[in-house]
């Protein structure tokens, strides 16, 4: 079993996650972000698998990396879908909405094209090693994909408070974890930069539901009151 | 027509700069012994490696 920060990392990240969902129910807006508690609940859902290996095979062990690896992906690829289902709530109102899905569908595809090119060489198990690639791949698609938005939310100059706090947060999480990629690269004999990735995972639980609390469906703001421009 | 055209070279273009980005943050070497992962369970050691 991993030490006890680990564990009270992973502890805090399941009561966010739970508290998201519960938020969500209580605010009468869980079918409204459905696809957002549709990966909470399938992380929660993971999170019982993946302690169901590590009690019994230990961290270290082949059977928790296979589990922990194919349920990343299948994370991964929710994440994904909730993204596009933000993209999907910016660009509904200019009728955008077929051509999001269609460009959405079409770049799943081209980087699941991708990272099998990447790993066809391989000798070793080519499925965990897709998995592991495709989650990764997504990843940074996913964080490109954020950037996207947030110019869209400026250009369009969105008021919905609740789907820019969402936005903001979910390119602070992907921002993080780009940022701990590049220091677990430059430091990774330090045992500290371990306990990153996983302490991140509980940003964007606690991120959406101090949202979800604070902000009702109706609240507006000014997102361009944000970009400050010096004259 | 022109609007899958359009698609399509949006796909890439976000493609190619989500790998671009992922490799200088590597630091030229993708798919060294680093990973970003959902969730905040403890970190196995990845596959592969």
């Amino acid at each position: 079993m991993p030490g006890p920060l680990a564990l009270v990392i992973w502890y805090i990240g399941i009561v966010l996650e739970i508290t998201f969902v519960v938020c969500s129910i209580a605010r009468k807006s869980f079918f409204r972000y459905l696809f957002l508690n549709a990966y909470f609940l399938l992380e929660l859902g993971s999170s019982a698998g993946r302690y169901f290996f590590l009690s019994r095979f230990g961290q270290a062990s082949a059977e928790y990396t296979y589990a922990y690896f194919y349920t990343d992906a299948l994370l991964t690829l929710a994440l994904y879908v909730a993204l596009i289902s933000l993209y999907a709530r910016v660009f509904g109102e200019l009728r955008l909405n077929n051509f999001v899905r269609y460009a959405a569908v079409l770049l799943l595809l081209a980087t699941a094209l991708f990272s099998y090119a990447v790993v066809a060489q391989s000798e070793q198990r080519l499925a965990t090693g897709f998995a592991y690639e495709l989650s990764q791949n997504l990843y940074f698609v996913g964080l490109v994909l954020t950037y996207i938005l947030w110019g869209a939310v400026l250009k369009l100059r969105e008021t919905r408070t609740r789907l820019v706090q969402f936005i903001l947060a979910l390119g602070l999480y992907f921002s993080g974890y780009a940022a701990s990629y590049a220091l677990v690269n430059l430091a990774s004999k330090y045992s500290v930069v371990s306990f990153i990735g996983p302490a991140l995972g509980c940003l964007l639980p606690l991120m959406w539901t101090v949202t979800m609390l604070r902000h009702s469906e109706e609240s507006r703001l000014e997102p361009a009151r944000l970009l400050a421009v010096a004259r | 027509m022109s609007r899958k055209l359009a698609a399509l070279a949006l796909v890439l273009a976000i493609l190619v700069s989500s790998m671009g980005l992922k490799t200088v943050l590597s630091g030229g070497h993708a798919g060294s012994a680093v990973m970003i992962a959902n969730g905040p369970e403890p970190l196995p050691k990845p596959p592969l490696k």
